[in-house]
């Protein structure tokens, strides 16, 4: 490819640049970006140091300063409490999704792609584990109040003719179990996305680094730690960044769900936003305060997890680079 | 050749992109948005045939995860006066306060209605329609008072209740509904109970109040709001209830006759829409009135057991105003504002078509004329209620319902009062006075406009 493309214009007599085809191919991405990423990122922005609440005054209303962010981060302001609960909520039910998801992800990914299991009816488990991913957020969240309904529904009657309880539980109102519940759907519904990255990535790695492996005795266990594991680092690196900001913009499963309840529990950080923007008076400020502090937050975990994993030690980095190259 | 072709394409798709809403020739144009397909299908049959000198576009979204309040906001946000924005508009019960509050919604008066035409609103529809300063911006074409529906046979059975007049007297006020409660589950060996749960009590007893949330600026949390957290915890504790929320699986299971339940408390909408299709497991929706639908719901279902009667309290639920959009209204020449005019009165208060469109709908009419119209030429025995004629009862309730007890930030308030108040302190998890405090402060961080004492 590359070949082709310096030499060949080089033959011919006039020299003739497709290189404008290129801009223009990816300008609708960039205009589209434009107008409906950057520019609602830069009013957020502008909104978050504005008096703006209520329509009347999204666009006529007055630089205020900081005023948002200080009620943010004043333990004496009514926001307080719930912004910081909200993060520390969403923080729980991300890492109780998001620890299990890769773990699983990854071993099912090694056995797919392990050259001595040689899994049967591969194309069945990859399409069944991913098969939650398809199906619209909401759906699941209102498939399983139902299935958890109190004091009648699948889940209670099972319980109560199979003599687990005797009472119909309301578990909509027990912290444990709505948060547990969450963090389950948000696992079950992005283990198989994870594990088809996971799978690319591996499928990535050299084949002869393995066949050494086996060569050279490793057991499997060996041969995934110290090849497998250390040569999928920017895939991990991929996955978790994605994983934190999917995480902690997460809003459609505890919003049908439990719409933060019991007490705040289940509120999440974009819930809290969403709250704040779109009910009641509409503190399109505040909203967008919390949205730059979020955005913040985002931006720091990303950069944390690149320099934990990629940074550190130079080494693996350049193996996986030649890695990469098939 | 090949330029003139990427031209040609690239101009295809710049003005299939921009669809431009032009009028017909001297036809006058309107924009009328909507959240159900209800008032398109009722401009459609009863008044374009007549004026061919309209032509309406019709926007359609649905109230689903707000996508209709976000698309009004937006719209009227960036530009009420844009081609896109709406002449007329619809507005729920939910969101009718916000939006006639706002300056976005004009005075009907600008297009030409007079007091007396409006006079012969329901009063509580009217109300609601009205900003606090008493301006009517919305008018609505149904009229959603609300009774309770009890089964009747479950009535005589544990109550020995033979009448709809007998029940009401047990039902007169909460103290003596409280009782009733108490004694059918004692009849009934705790089997029965009166309701699903205290979501549906909610709806009738807000009505109870004697202020709205909000006056002048400030919350205020009526002394009947805390009477209502008695009766609803008595009601949890006691067992009195089967502790289902509204709209869930055990709410219609109680309706099908399932799960034992004395009472609902529903609208007029709540009768033919919710109570009625959902009184027997597989209702024919397509026939409904067919003989072996009707059959079907008799034998295995509740069809023609429930009972109407006016309940402790006069409300309403529901219902949808047409509202104006101020600012096209404000440009708009005087043909145009005869047209909407004409169009808003014809279907919330013009009598013959209100007559015309409850005997062919079965709704319950906003206008009190239409009403009395109906009910003169004799009634409307309803078989689901065992011959019982509702437009009677629901013809005293709507005359009666309080419609000044709505205010703008009803939707929210409502919501943070059930979720920090009825639900944690009837369930016993926490006392009432950290629940109205937490209450309190939710409401304060959801409304900066309000002051919250």
């Amino acid at each position: 490819m590359q070949a082709q493309a310096t030499s060949g214009p080089k033959k011919k007599v006039k020299s003739i640049s497709y290189s404008h085809w290129g801009y223009i191919f990816i300008a609708p991405f960039f205009i589209t970006f434009l107008i409906f990423g950057l520019y609602p990122i830069i009013f957020t922005f502008r909104t978050s140091i504005t008096d703006a609440v209520g329509w009347e005054k999204i666009l006529n209303n007055n630089i205020i300063g900081f005023e948002n962010f200080r009620q943010l981060f004043d333990p004496n302001s009514l926001v307080y409490s719930k912004f910081w609960g909200s993060l520390g909520n969403t923080m729980i039910m991300w890492f109780f999704n998001f620890v299990p998801q890769l773990g699983l992800a990854l071993i099912l990914a090694s056995w797919f792609t392990d050259s001595r299991l040689h899994l049967k009816l591969q194309g069945f488990y990859k399409t069944t584990i991913f098969m939650p991913n398809i199906i619209t957020a909401a759906t699941i969240g209102m498939l399983f109040m139902s299935f958890f309904a109190f004091p009648i529904g699948p889940v209670n009657t099972f319980v109560q003719t199979s003599g687990i309880a005797n009472m119909p539980i309301e578990y909509f109102r027990s912290v444990a179990w709505s948060r547990g519940l969450i963090s389950f759907i948000q696992w079950w519904m992005w283990c198989g996305n994870t594990m088809i990255i996971m799978i690319a990535g591996i499928s990535g790695i050299n084949p002869s680094l393995f066949e050494a492996a086996l060569v050279d005795g490793c057991t499997s266990r060996q041969t995934f730690w110290k090849i497998t594991l250390p040569l999928i680092k920017p895939i991990l690196v991929y996955n978790l960044t994605t994983s934190l900001v999917g995480g902690l913009t997460m809003f459609d499963i505890p919003h049908m769900m439990t719409q933060g309840n019991p007490n705040e529990t289940t509120n999440t950080v974009a819930r809290f936003i969403y709250t704040q923007g779109f009910t009641g008076s509409r503190n399109f400020n505040m909203a967008s305060a919390a949205s730059v502090v979020l955005f913040v937050i985002i931006i720091a975990g990303s950069l944390v997890i690149r320099y934990v994993l990629n940074d550190h030690d130079p080494k693996p980095g350049k193996v996986s680079g030649k890695g990469a190259i098939k | 050749m090949k330029k003139i072709l990427s031209l040609v394409l690239a101009l295809a798709l710049a003005i299939g992109m921009m669809s431009f809403a032009t009028a017909e020739d001297g036809k006058i144009k309107l924009v009328v948005w909507s959240f159900t397909n209800e008032l398109q299908g009722m401009i459609e049959k009863y008044y374009l045939p007549n004026h061919p000198e309209l032509d309406i576009e019709f926007q359609i979204y649905p109230t689903d995860g707000n996508a209709y309040t976000t698309k009004v906001d937006n719209t009227f946000g960036a530009n009420a006066t844009s081609d896109e924005a709406p002449d007329i508009f619809t507005l729920e019960a939910a969101f009718v306060k916000h939006y006639v509050e706002s300056d976005w919604t004009g005075d009907l008066k600008d297009i030409g209605f007079t007091d007396e035409e409006l006079a012969v609103a329901f009063p509580v529809m009217a109300q609601i329609g009205q900003n606090s300063a008493g301006v009517q911006k919305g008018l609505s074409w149904q009229s959603t008072p609300g009774v309770l529906m009890y089964r009747a046979s479950l009535a005589e059975k544990y109550l020995g209740v033979k009448t709809p007049e007998e029940m009401q007297a047990k039902v007169a006020d909460w103290d003596t509904f409280l009782e009733t409660a108490e004694e059918l589950k004692t009849a009934s060996n705790g089997e029965v109970k009166m309701i699903i749960g205290s979501g549906d009590i909610w709806n009738a007893y807000q009505y109870q109040r004697s202020e709205p949330w909000v006056v002048d600026g400030k919350l205020v949390i009526d002394d009947e709001l805390l009477d209502f957290e008695e009766l609803v915890k008595t009601m949890e504790q006691d067992d009195l209830t089967h502790k289902g929320g509204a709209w869930s699986e055990p709410w219609f299971a109680g309706m099908r006759g399932e799960l034992p339940t004395l009472c609902y408390f529903l609208p007029t909408w709540g009768l033919h829409y919710t109570l009625k299709p959902n009184c027997v497991a597989g209702w024919d929706a397509e026939n409904p009135d067919s003989e072996e639908n009707i059959k079907k719901a008799t034998e295995e279902g509740t069809y023609g057991d429930w009972r109407i009667t006016d309940g402790p309290v006069a409300y309403s639920w529901g219902g949808t105003w047409m509202g104006i959009n101020a600012a096209k209204a404000a440009q708009a020449d005087d043909a145009k504002k005869a047209a909407m005019h004409d169009l808003i009165k014809f279907f919330t208060l013009d009598d013959d078509f209100l007559t015309q469109y409850a005997k062919d709908s079965g709704d319950f009419v906003g206008s009190k004329a239409a009403v009395d119209k109906i009910l003169a030429e004799g009634g409307t025995p309803n078989p689901f209620l065992g011959g019982q004629d509702h437009y009677a009862i629901f013809a005293s309730a709507a005359a009666l319902a309080n419609g000044s007890l709505m205010s703008e930030y009803d939707d929210t308030i409502n919501s943070l009062w059930n979720d920090y108040v009825t639900t944690p302190y009837t369930k016993g998890e926490k006392d009432l006075d950290t629940c109205l405090t937490e209450f309190k402060e939710a409401v304060a961080a959801a409304i900066t406009t309000i002051t919250v004492e």
